[in-house]
């Protein structure tokens, strides 16, 4: 006897579909899988008899072979449980022949014949769409996320009842569609809780407006990171095409919450400073090729590095690609993979290894050998991928005792005009101010791209103000967000 | 006796050494020394040796209690350079902003005044005495390690900068490593060559202070710049000012103490440039008064952040304020 069921394996963020080859044939009883699964998908075999029998249902006394093909890729994790147990179950005969027909499968069995979420069960539903099947067989947790697919879904919380619908004796259970978003969804911390830091908010409102790169440097203390996790706040929220993106990208690397729907918030990343270069853009994993990384995760989203300079050098220039492409490379043994990181970084630094510079009447400790150490970390080439960069520094008493700022919806309001009349098109220099840029780029340090680099903030700013053309004080504005001379020098 | 026996005696044996030492170690040293073959070895790595009995032995360093033997000298500029009006800058290598602003600006006026500007290499104070004083005219850099080395190697193309036109000099023959006693000792070359010394942010004991001791020591002038009170930075050039240290407030206070009449004010004082818009011009009067904030800006003028922003870029632009660690200040003018 041999049945098939369908399902799909993830390669880097797309999905191949892998059929799933169950065939008893006589003989002492055995199981085997073949088609180069890892160990993950070979252990497989110990879930799927456990799980057969909790759901009372029987395994089959004979020699059963499962096949995974395409033999040649390489299949990892324990996605392919449902499958498999589907396919010995309809080979041997407990499954009407032609039941599972149109259908794909996917999840993970637990011991007690429950059905467990695995990620990327999106991608997978995806495939299922492309490959002209109507169904998926999943998880009653990734309904959803199957939903969002465009293919309906089968959501089982256990074989059992996967065997019932597949026996046509009850209908499929009604999928739930994904929670409908509401309104305005809350994007974390709210900006009325930063007191004074005018100039500061106003950085971070123009690096929203843009979705330009912010560096915050200054004392320990000042909120700096406070204000950095404000920014997803004031970020307009993903467009359809966006979050449909996000939410793949979220759900192959297993950070999607079980039974969220679509990812309508942009993403806010803060990977910790000891993170190697893998953990960073991608790569490392084992037999299934590279994974991606916190750029990827934060993908249309903030990459927030909290203090830039300890992070590992290789891992700071291994952002200069995405930085510049919007995408990531990642080469290895097991093979190459580009995943989309078009991110907005945003670091923050102390100005000195001690912390004391920058604070009214400290002393800083630092010799000056570890002062150029610390500035020597950060190279050129990344710090000129800041489009704005300010120092903050630390807040009097007098600003503290300040009411409550500014809350973040009427900056998002702002941010969301200003975005759409760049969508349109950017406002152009006016003469005056391609004036100023010209005697800027004499007098201070200014690199090319940082000419340039001005004149996008100098829109940015005009944008805001709602302005067809840079005039002098948009550009004026635009410059004074340089990074530091210590910083530079 | 060769005083350049003496020299490289001394770096072979690592030790500091102000005449031939009585020992048999130095006399065998000496009778395999080949003057001639070590003067050429020099001149092929372009180093220069002026021994303390040559004629062009700077006269203010030969009248010092403990002179080198001899200076080993690299650089375009010519020896007679030293023997100019010479004022040595020194001070903090862990500097403040201000420090390295004051320290720069003073480099450069003394400069631009024909003033030889005289400082140790060293980061911080020292680092921006001589950037300042090469944009506008000669400076030599007194090295605590052997003339072939750049140290500390950030400073290598600074060292090249000013090779170029000024002078480096070192009692320390080529291969000497750096190490700490050398620096004291490197700073009374520093004291010795000049007329008057300039402190610019000093900690209490530390090495600038011992430049302005040397430098008393010899009769030489001392001057210091008034820091803030609470700054630990400013500590030691605070303490010499409060024993009668003259303050240096502008350049014109040291050429004044050199005796040399300062040429006439370039840019005239006081009022702000016209053109100015309004609002640089309400920023600029804030941070005249007080080093500030933008934040601070922003509430004592109760102008926006966008507004303040664009005036403190214009007043950069214009060189009349400067941005360091956060904070604006005005830059102070010729006066």
């Amino acid at each position: 006897m041999l049945a098939r069921t369908v399902t799909h394996a993830l390669v880097g963020l797309y999905p191949r579909r892998v059929e799933v080859e169950a065939h008893l044939q006589r003989g002492a009883p055995a199981f085997t899988i073949v088609g180069l699964a890892d160990r993950a998908c070979q252990e497989a075999k110990h879930r799927v008899r456990s799980g057969i029998a909790s759901a009372e249902l029987e395994w089959p006394r004979s020699r059963l072979t499962v096949n995974l093909a395409p033999a040649g890729l390489r299949k990892e994790g324990s996605g392919f449980d449902v499958p498999i147990a589907l396919a010995v179950l309809a080979a041997s005969g407990q499954l009407p022949a032609d039941a599972l027909g149109g259908h794909a499968a996917i999840g993970e069995l637990a011991l007690d014949g429950r059905l467990r979420p695995v990620p990327g069960a999106l991608v997978a539903a995806e495939g299922a769409r492309q490959a002209g099947l109507g169904r998926v067989v999943c998880p009653a947790e990734s309904g959803a996320e199957v939903a969002l697919a465009g293919v309906e879904p089968v959501p089982v919380p256990h074989l059992a009842e996967a065997v019932a619908y597949l026996r046509g004796l009850r209908d499929p259970p009604p999928a739930h569609g994904p929670p409908e978003p509401t309104e305005q969804p809350s994007g974390g911390p709210d900006l009325r809780d930063v007191r004074g830091q005018e100039r500061a908010r106003r950085a971070l409102e123009i690096a929203a407006a843009g979705g330009h790169n912010l560096l915050l440097a200054g004392p320990p203390g000042t909120g700096k990171t406070m204000l950095a996790r404000r920014l997803p706040g004031i970020l307009p929220v993903l467009d359809d095409e966006g979050a449909l993106e996000v939410t793949r990208i979220h759900s192959v690397a297993g950070v999607l919450p079980p039974g969220a729907g679509l990812v309508r918030l942009p993403p806010f990343r803060a990977p910790h400073h000891s993170a190697s270069t893998a953990a960073i853009v991608g790569g490392g994993g084992g037999s299934g090729g590279p994974h991606v990384g916190e750029a990827t995760l934060a993908h249309r989203g903030v990459l927030f590095l909290d203090e830039l300079p300890e992070f590992a050098r290789a891992a700071l220039e291994s952002l200069r690609q995405p930085l510049e492409d919007g995408v990531v490379t990642v080469v290895r043994v097991a093979g190459r993979a580009t995943f989309p990181a078009r991110f907005q970084l945003v670091a923050t630094m102390n100005l000195c290894p001690c912390g004391a510079r920058g604070v009214p009447g400290a002393a800083c400790a630092c010799s000056a050998q570890r002062l150029q150490h610390h500035r020597e970390r950060l190279s050129r080439a990344l710090l000129d991928r800041f489009d704005l960069a300010l120092t903050v520094p630390r807040s009097r008493g007098e600003e503290l005792a300040a009411p409550p700022g500014e809350a973040s919806e009427p900056v998002r309001d702002r941010v969301e005009a200003a975005r759409s009349r760049l969508a349109i098109a950017a406002p152009s220099l006016s003469c005056a101010a391609d004036d100023l840029l010209t005697r800027a780029v004499e007098r201070l340090p200014l690199s090319g791209r940082g000419r340039a680099r001005v004149a996008t903030v100098a829109a940015t700013v005009a944008a805001l103000s709602a302005s067809d053309t840079v005039a002098v004080e948009h550009l004026a504005e635009a410059l004074s967000y340089r990074p530091p001379q210590e910083l530079t020098a | 006796m060769s005083e350049l026996a003496v020299a490289m005696f001394a770096a072979e044996t690592d030790a500091h050494l102000l005449a031939a030492p009585r020992n048999r170690r130095f006399e065998t040293f000496v009778r395999s020394f080949d003057e001639a073959a070590s003067l050429r070895r020099l001149a092929e790595l372009g180093i220069r040796w002026v021994a303390r009995r040559d004629g062009g032995y700077p006269v203010r360093l030969r009248s010092i209690h403990d002179p080198p033997v001899g200076l080993f000298v690299r650089g375009a500029g010519s020896l007679d350079l030293l023997a100019r009006p010479c004022v040595a800058i020194v001070g903090a290598r862990a500097c403040s902003p201000y420090g390295s602003e004051v320290a720069s600006m003073l480099g450069s006026r003394l400069a631009s005044a024909g003033v030889v500007v005289i400082s140790g290499l060293a980061r911080g104070v020292d680092g921006a005495a001589h950037r300042g004083a090469l944009g506008t005219g000669i400076t030599v850099a007194v090295l605590g390690c052997g003339i072939d080395r750049d140290y500390p190697r950030a400073h290598a193309s600074l060292a090249a900068e000013i090779a170029a036109t000024g002078l480096l000099v070192s009692e320390y023959a080529p291969g000497v490593e750096p190490a700490p006693w050398r620096f004291p000792a490197r700073n009374r070359i520093v004291a010795g060559l000049a007329d008057a010394t300039v402190v610019v942010e000093a900690r209490a004991r530390s090495g600038a202070l011992i430049t302005a001791d040397l430098a008393l020591e010899e009769g030489r002038e001392v001057l210091a710049v008034p820091g803030e009170i609470t700054s630990h930075l400013s500590a030691g050039s605070n303490a010499l000012l409060r024993l009668g240290a003259t303050p240096a407030t502008t350049a014109s206070d040291v050429l004044e103490a050199l005796g040399i009449e300062p040429a006439a004010a370039s840019v005239a004082s006081g009022d702000a440039p016209a053109g100015l818009s309004g609002t640089a011009e309400v920023v600029a009067r804030v941070v005249a008064d007080a080093a500030s904030s933008v934040d601070e800006i922003i509430r004592r003028t109760g102008l926006g952040a966008s507004e303040v922003s664009g005036a403190l870029a214009e007043l950069e632009l214009l060189g009349l304020a400067s941005e360091a660690e956060g904070v604006y200040r005005g830059v102070m003018r010729p006066a």
